[in-house]
């Protein structure tokens, strides 16, 4: 404890006297370009701003417990760990009054104690429109019409989520035999598939390399929109959300300015900019009729409540669970 | 005089021991700990990190990379010998050749090994030539496959294995081709019965130099190979990364290193002060 007071002090010396710096660690592509300026006109401090791209990166660096940032933006299903290892403090909802604009889809009393959901965004499909029938379902990439030309997402629970719909379980199964099930359908589809990538693959959909692939409706919109020839499906059988929610760390010496800042980041015009400017999805519902109508009204980015109904989110798995199926995700790519 | 050496030495003792032993020693304690919940290590100690290292599956992984770097290492001897020989008979140029070979270094190897992607995918600059001239019809599946991997590696380790052939070569008389010719040898019968074999040290430093970093690494398996074909290095990885499983990486990366000392360990023995 001591020790960290001497590098706060010491880093206090560092910098301005009198403006305080607030050390925000986010996802890249998360804010729009004016954001941060704003808030730094607007409650006369400094930011320092740096971004990540997994969530493991993310919690490598802040489990320590001394990283320097204030607030982290953690997937979902990453806060109830961060929270039992006391990594989280308890916001004060006094000073969030913007809470209320939040989705109330989104807004699970059990999140919002210790995050506030900010943006938001599921596994599908994309696919080019040459393909034919057009896939709908998780079965139609295992299809060995379209052989070498379908991607998964190098991912073990998404994998593993999209081999478990498709046999009609839950995504976030732990049991042993349906997990088994599952790693089968895997290993079945291995043969047919190209490779397995993440949003590398959205330059290989746009030049025709790849058909259909697995992946996040964000990163899809984005290949839509550079090549209008493709288009994303929601799978029938169910599909993933990944719910990106900001935190402040125990660790943070300025849990007010904190506060201020997802407070801010909570204001419709705000979240509506991000959302509008990265052409992503937030979970802020006063923010939707701000929206630029192309964003709002944009099926992949924001599906109708029919197509909701089927999504499931993510959990976080018991310890056992996780060592299961990272055995058999080994399995898969080994195999 | 003593004094004075020891002060010289201080500042690489230093970093050896800070900069190198000092992550080492963590790595050896985190692989008798228990894997956090979201990575990390916790108590209780323990061998079980050691006791899985002994899982089929693992072995059959570590066979992957052992034949993916046997093959890769083949590769480069293969096409780095007519190379350094070329570059070591070509008098004044030699410098430059030499420099032209360590050239790719300018560049990260990340940057390199996308290149290579644009160069192997199915809209790339080989399919689209080869459709181009009629040869094919469809785009050959070149990228995402063992031999995409093996290509890059041959690539990315090429001038590994250049380096200690060229000076081995450098270093033999030339008159010992000229005696061979007059003894009435055939060009190709002089390389195959005194070039080579007097090649030998070079072809295992080559080798060694060459094959120690395919058989850990993860970059290329993982883009040309398109996450499919899993070798020691991305098992390693994927412990930090989606397992969250620091401790069983750490003990993973140290029998790595314990199988590549003993390999080591067992040329230098033969060797002795000609390999490197």
């Amino acid at each position: 404890m001591r020790r960290r007071a001497l590098v706060f002090s010491l880093a206090g010396i560092s910098c301005a006297p009198s403006q305080p710096r607030l050390n925000v660690f986010n996802w890249s592509e998360y804010v729009a370009p004016e954001t941060v300026p704003n808030f730094e006109k607007e409650f006369g401090v400094r930011v320092r701003y740096s971004i990540y791209e997994s969530n493991e990166e993310m919690l490598a660096r802040v489990f320590s417990g001394n990283s320097g940032w204030d607030v982290v933006f953690p997937t979902h299903y990453i806060v109830p760990p961060m929270r039992e290892q006391g990594l989280l403090v308890p916001l004060d909802h006094s000073k969030l009054p913007n809470l209320k604009n939040l989705d109330p889809a989104f807004s699970r009393p059990t999140l919002t104690s210790h995050a506030v959901p900010y943006m938001w965004n599921a596994t599908g499909i994309l696919f080019n429109k040459k393909m034919q029938p057009r896939p709908t379902s998780w079965a139609d990439l295992w299809d060995a019409r379209v052989a070498g030309k379908i991607t998964m997402l190098d991912d073990p629970a998404e994998v593993l989520a999209a081999a478990l719909r498709k046999l009609g379980y839950s995504l976030n199964s732990s049991d042993p035999a349906q997990l088994r099930a599952a790693q089968r359908e895997a290993m079945d589809q291995k043969p047919l598939l190209r490779a397995y990538l993440n949003s590398e693959v959205r330059d290989q959909v746009v030049a025709g390399d790849v058909l259909a692939a697995q992946i996040w409706s964000t990163t899809a919109q984005q290949a839509i929109d550079a090549e209008p020839g493709l288009d994303f499906v929601y799978p029938r059988e169910g599909f993933p959300v990944n719910l990106d929610c900001a935190v402040i760390l125990r660790e943070s010496g300025r849990q007010e300015l904190a506060h201020q800042w997802i407070n801010y980041l909570l204001r419709p015009e705000v979240s509506a900019r991000v959302a509008d400017a990265m052409r992503t999805a937030t979970a802020n519902g006063a923010a939707k009729p701000l929206l630029a109508p192309e964003t709002r009204e944009n099926p992949t980015l924001y599906p109708p409540p029919e197509v909701m109904a089927r999504a499931e989110w993510f959990e976080t798995m018991t310890p056992e669970a996780q060592r299961l199926r990272d055995r058999l995700w080994t399995e898969i790519k080994s195999g | 005089m003593k004094r004075l050496r020891a002060l010289f030495l201080l500042p690489a003792w230093a970093f050896t021991l800070l900069l190198f032993l000092g992550p080492m020693l963590i790595i050896v304690a985190y692989s008798f700990q228990s894997k956090g919940i979201y990575g990390g290590v916790v108590e209780p100690w323990t061998l079980e990190n050691y006791t899985r290292l002994f899982d089929p599956l693992y072995g059959v992984i570590l066979l992957r990379s052992f034949v993916m770097a046997g093959a890769a290492t083949a590769g480069c001897i293969v096409l780095a010998f007519p190379l350094a020989l070329y570059i070591a008979r070509s008098g004044t140029r030699k410098s430059l050749l030499l420099n032209l070979v360590m050239l790719p270094f300018w560049t990260s190897f990340l940057v390199r090994t996308y290149a290579w992607m644009f160069l192997l995918r199915d809209t790339g600059l080989l399919n689209s030539a080869l459709l181009a001239l009629g040869l094919i019809a469809e785009p050959l599946p070149l990228l995402y496959n063992d031999w995409a991997v093996i290509v890059g590696l041959i690539y990315g380790y090429l001038p590994f294995a250049v380096l200690p052939l060229y000076s081995n070569l450098e270093r033999l008389d030339k008159s010992l081709f000229e005696a061979a010719a007059d003894l009435g040898a055939k060009p190709w019968e002089a390389i195959l019965h005194v070039i080579l074999p007097l090649t030998a040290p070079g072809m295992r430093a080559a080798g060694v130099l060459v094959f120690i970093p395919c058989l850990g690494a993860y970059l290329t398996p993982d883009l040309l190979g398109g996450g499919k074909s899993m070798m020691i290095g991305n098992l390693v990885q994927n412990q930090f990364t989606s397992a969250r499983d620091w401790p069983f990486g750490s003990a993973l990366s140290l029998a790595l290193m314990a199988i590549v000392m003993l390999l080591l360990w067992a040329l230098l023995r033969r060797d002795g002060e000609e390999l490197l």
